[in-house]
């Protein structure tokens, strides 16, 4: 249940965002989070939920998390192809072992404030 | 600024006029604040001359009776010291400690994993200790746990993941990212394979499934058997 550390990591960037901009009440916060990021998503919401009632800037805060697909290339070819899930193969010469590039990503995006 | 409501006019004004809201991108990682301490923490290591290998596994796995017979092995040879992760109790620092060499232990209280900032902490507490201000070699063993250590850099050089026979060969199929973030594999309790289902090979394939790059080993603490593969590692990483 490391989502809970995220979840205080987002929070305090987001107070720091919130005093940078002079706001006092964050609307939306969207993140990019891979799929091969080790981050259970429904864990990382339910913590958001929790964390973010305990003050007035994040009460009413709406979380929306996007999951980008990793690229994946094969170690005989060199084909790259994206998915949200591992690939058996490469679709090119039906390789086996594939090289996952990217996709750990665990990026907070934008925030709307007022 | 107004004080109260933090907008740009003055500070006596009502306070029912709108906000106008604002979309601000930031594009960080949620890790970043981890990820500057973590490169801290290798700059630290690199000025010191000191290799750092970060020991991930499930609780059990034989994480701490590797480390004790490493510690045999190259004591005199290489000067060791040790960061212990734990959620409770140092009894894993006592054992290590036994052995001769500076350690210390650094309880989490109930976090599933250490942190770049623990081991900050943990490198000055370890410089405290006596031979902890000069080493060549630093294992940090992190909080039994395959899933959540692997999220956190902690500036080590080598991530090197383990996996014993009693827990079964599908580790690397079922939790991943371990395995995808580490550049050893290590089997340990091989002695032990005569009363386990546990196809060496099977488990050798699904971790370079996931990561071509691994280094996979197999070996026994207890009875020494692939003992020198992994000390081989471990002097290569020094040189």
């Amino acid at each position: 249940m490391h989502e809970m550390s995220l979840v205080q990591a987002l929070l305090a960037q987001l107070a720091t965002l919130a005093a940078e901009h002079n706001k006092k009440r964050v609307i939306t916060v969207t993140l990019d989070i891979g799929p091969l990021s080790g981050v259970v998503i429904d864990s990382f919401q339910f913590g958001f939920d929790i964390l973010s009632a305990e003050n007035s800037l994040t009460r009413e805060a709406k979380l929306i998390i996007i999951n980008p697909p990793a690229t994946y290339q094969c170690i005989r070819c060199g084909h790259r192809q994206s998915s949200l899930v591992r690939p058996d193969h490469c679709p090119e010469c039906d390789e086996t072992l594939l090289i996952p590039e990217g996709g750990d990503g665990i990026i907070l995006n934008q925030v709307e404030m007022e | 600024m107004c004080d109260s409501c933090g907008c740009d006019l003055p500070t006596d004004h009502d306070h029912n006029h709108e906000h106008a809201p604002e979309i601000i991108k930031v594009h960080q990682s949620l890790l970043a604040a981890n990820d500057a301490i973590a490169a801290e923490n290798k700059a630290h290591f690199e000025a010191m001359g000191i290799v750092a290998i970060n020991m991930i596994s499930s609780p059990g796995s034989g994480k701490t009776t590797l480390l004790e017979k490493t510690i045999e092995r190259l004591k005199g040879k290489i000067r060791i010291g040790v960061i212990e992760g734990d959620i409770e109790t140092d009894r894993d620092a006592q054992r290590i400690r036994a052995k001769g060499v500076p350690v210390v232990q650094m309880t989490t209280g109930g976090a599933c994993h250490l942190d770049a900032a623990q081991i900050h902490k943990g490198l000055h507490l370890l410089e405290k200790e006596p031979g902890g201000d000069k080493l060549d070699l630093l294992f940090i063993e992190n909080v039994g746990n395959l899933v959540c250590p692997a999220t956190f850099d902690l500036g080590e050089h080598q991530r090197v993941v383990l996996v014993s026979v009693p827990e079964g060969p599908d580790k690397p199929a079922k939790y991943p990212k371990a395995f995808i973030s580490s550049q050893i594999f290590v089997i340990t309790k091989i002695d032990l394979l005569p009363y386990f289902d546990f196809p060496v090979a099977e488990a050798k394939a699904d971790a370079l499934h996931l990561n071509p790059r691994l280094q996979v080993m197999a070996l026994s603490a207890t009875s020494g058997e692939g003992f020198e593969a992994w000390i081989d590692y471990l002097e290569a990483v020094m040189r």
